[in-house]
């Protein structure tokens, strides 16, 4: 029997870390004397408005500048999780995608390309068509990838806060210098709420980890998202908070305007930061609490907070008793004036 | 095949197809892959199962089924790859494609066996759930060791039904697991009805897939809402997945509209180098879709 079924090429954690461990060093070599993550809230009133400055301002004001993105091949990670008539909020808006690929290219970008495995879903044509992000696609000539469907090669688990030993990555993620977390400002009833961290689950291939990524479930989902972070190691998140979505999220919730786009290269950090927009402790949020101190930080006084004081883009998202996730919240954070 | 229009469809894709075959026999998950895909394979092998007498098609065909039975394991699985023997759920497409071929009837029993061995993580249902669906049935996960979810199930259940065990009782707990998951006002999504008190979204693909599963087994008022569900959401449908699953579903509740599907299958394949290509095994389900205008399952009895 022809081995062509298995992968030859497993990269090791050290090739994978590598380009993290590059872009580290050279936002370090910008000799900033505050080491703090710098996490950046940019001000967006619609999506009618054109993003791309913005989102260029954001990254120079968080280190990502022509140098360390130049010739990187850019993987933007959406989050698509289903799509509906009417619920354009469920998802990371196609011209947060445009404006993205246009700033890294902008900053001389070598590819960008566009992945997603939308957790409902496998109709990922259909996704990209009902979201609207196919035609961006189009428009912008990105390549778009399906991670639910592409061939996995396995790596470590560099997190082991689950019960998992390996966890099977798409192949782009080997091909790739950078992955950027492009996600959404939202609750979530299962998390509390949903930014880049917790979006990084739809780089994990439906065809290994089933629809929804169930395996990852019983793994225990705050221990997958760590596990999951801890092993890919993103280089940099863009969380689409301009509407974001509240109440019964990541689906079933009603549209939240809050204006905002919160960019930065330790996911840990920009979701602490987002949370804040939200209204939320992150310090209650379990996986951002676990993270903290070991993926990132998220206290506010361990980040570098640039762009919009967060108290004047707070906007605070309803959550509802009736959701344990979010109930934990509710009388976590009764008086903790967030 | 009575429309013209369609037979050629089927030849177009079949030739589609036949350009990501390999010399023996399996199939790429995409042009330009450098490996064979399990999951490609067996449908390719099931679309070229139904071709019948088209030209080539009979030596293509069993040289795809014998690829696909090179991949099965000692236990009768066909795993999307060896990576991951859990992730089994090619084991059903490849019953279908294995369907009344005499050389490959061993493979086929061992596949039917091991899918009916397996039963998708089951517990008893608790009033603080937030979820509506009742816990205690078995359908069949898309991983091993996990919950038990619609499509995999329908999936099961196709290739149940097509071996001869339709009546099963691991089928018939398959259909009330279907039925039990199927949403109020219709249609069904990857096997979740209602969290937290709200009803969740339907889809075509998974309702397509689900309704020609369910077809001669259940009656119609039972499934009435998710027809007239996938009714509406038809005819825009210009994705393979879920037009695939949508006219495999009409030809047997419906009665396929040939000209509707020719329209929409030639309409679908025009607009691939929008995505760059199809997966192999849309496409195939599409070809599929394209020669069963009665059902896949009177397809496979038809088809010799």
């Amino acid at each position: 029997m022809s081995r062509d079924w298995l992968v030859t090429r497993r990269p090791s954690r050290r090739e994978i870390l590598a380009a993290g461990a590059v872009f580290t060093t050279g936002v370090l070599a910008g000799c900033r004397r505050d080491l703090r993550p710098r996490v950046c809230v940019a001000r967006a009133a619609s999506y009618a408005v054109d993003l791309e400055p913005i989102l260029r301002a954001a990254l120079a004001e968080v280190g990502v500048t022509r140098s360390a993105v130049a010739g990187k091949r850019i993987l933007l990670k959406p989050n698509l999780v289903e799509t509906a008539t009417g619920a354009g909020h469920i998802n990371t808006h196609p011209e947060v995608v445009r404006a993205t690929a246009k700033a890294l290219r902008a900053l001389g970008a070598g590819e960008v390309l566009v992945g997603e495995g939308p957790g409902h879903r496998r109709d990922t044509i259909l996704v990209l068509e009902e979201s609207g992000l196919a035609q961006v696609l189009v428009d912008e000539k990105l390549r778009f990838v399906d991670l639910n469907r592409q061939r996995g090669f396995a790596v470590a688990n560099a997190g082991r806060r689950s019960g998992l030993v390996r966890l099977t990555l798409p192949v782009v993620l080997a091909e790739v210098d950078w992955i950027v977390s492009l996600a959404k400002l939202k609750t979530h009833h299962w998390a509390g709420a949903t930014l880049a961290m917790k979006n990084l689950f739809g780089l994990m291939p439906g065809s290994f980890y089933g629809w929804p990524k169930n395996v990852l479930h019983y793994a225990g989902l705050q221990e997958s998202i760590l596990d999951i972070n801890a092993t890919v190691r993103p280089q940099l998140a863009i969380v689409d908070g301009i509407v974001g979505m509240e109440g019964d999220g990541p689906i079933l919730g009603t549209p939240k305007t809050a204006g905002v786009l919160v960019v930065g290269t330790s996911l840990p950090a920009v979701d602490a930061s987002a949370a804040r927009v939200m209204g939320l402790d992150p310090a209650h949020i379990r996986y951002l609490a676990e993270a903290a101190g070991w993926l990132g930080p998220i206290a506010d006084e361990a980040i570098h907070q640039v762009g919009e004081n967060l108290a004047d883009v707070r906007t605070p998202f309803q959550l509802v008793e009736k959701i344990p996730a979010h109930k934990a919240l509710l009388d976590q954070e009764s008086g903790a004036g967030y | 095949m009575a429309d013209a229009t369609m037979e050629g469809l089927s030849d177009a894709l079949l030739a589609q197809l036949a350009a990501r075959a390999r010399p023996d026999g399996s199939a790429l998950a995409r042009p330009g892959e450098s490996e064979s895909s399990v999951e490609a394979t067996a449908w390719y092998a099931l679309a070229l199962r139904l071709a019948g007498s088209a030209p080539g098609a009979t030596v293509a065909a069993h040289a795809a089924g014998e690829a696909l039975a090179r991949l099965q394991a000692k236990d009768g699985r066909v795993s999307v790859s060896p990576l991951n023997p859990g992730a089994y759920s090619p084991t059903s497409i490849a019953v279908l494609a294995w369907h009344d071929r005499p050389g490959l009837a061993t493979a086929r029993r061992r596949a039917v066996d091991f899918l009916l061995a397996q039963r998708g993580d089951h517990f008893p249902r608790s009033p603080a759930s937030p979820l509506a669906m009742d816990t205690e049935l078995a359908g069949w996960p898309w991983i091993e060791r996990t919950f038990s979810w619609a499509e995999p199930t329908a999936l099961a259940l196709l290739a149940l039904d097509a071996a001869g065990l339709g009546e099963h009782p691991r089928a018939r707990e398959g259909r009330r697991l279907l039925l039990d998951r199927q949403i109020d006002s219709g249609g069904w999504n990857y096997g979740n009805a209602r969290v937290f008190g709200s009803e969740l979204r339907p889809t075509p693909e998974s309702t397509g897939l689900v309704l020609a599963a369910l077809a001669g087994r259940v009656a119609e008022r039972e499934v009435s809402a998710s027809l007239a569900y996938l009714d509406r959401c038809a005819p825009p449908l210009r994705s393979p997945l879920a037009l695939g699953w949508t006219l495999l579903a009409w030809s047997v509740w419906r009665g396929q509209a040939a000209s509707f599907a020719a329209q929409a299958i030639g309409e679908t394949l025009a607009r691939e180098s929008r995505y760059g290509s199809y997966e192999t095994a849309d496409l195939a389900l599409l070809a599929v879709a394209a020669q069963a205008p009665r059902g896949l399952l009177a397809a496979l009895r038809e088809s010799h």
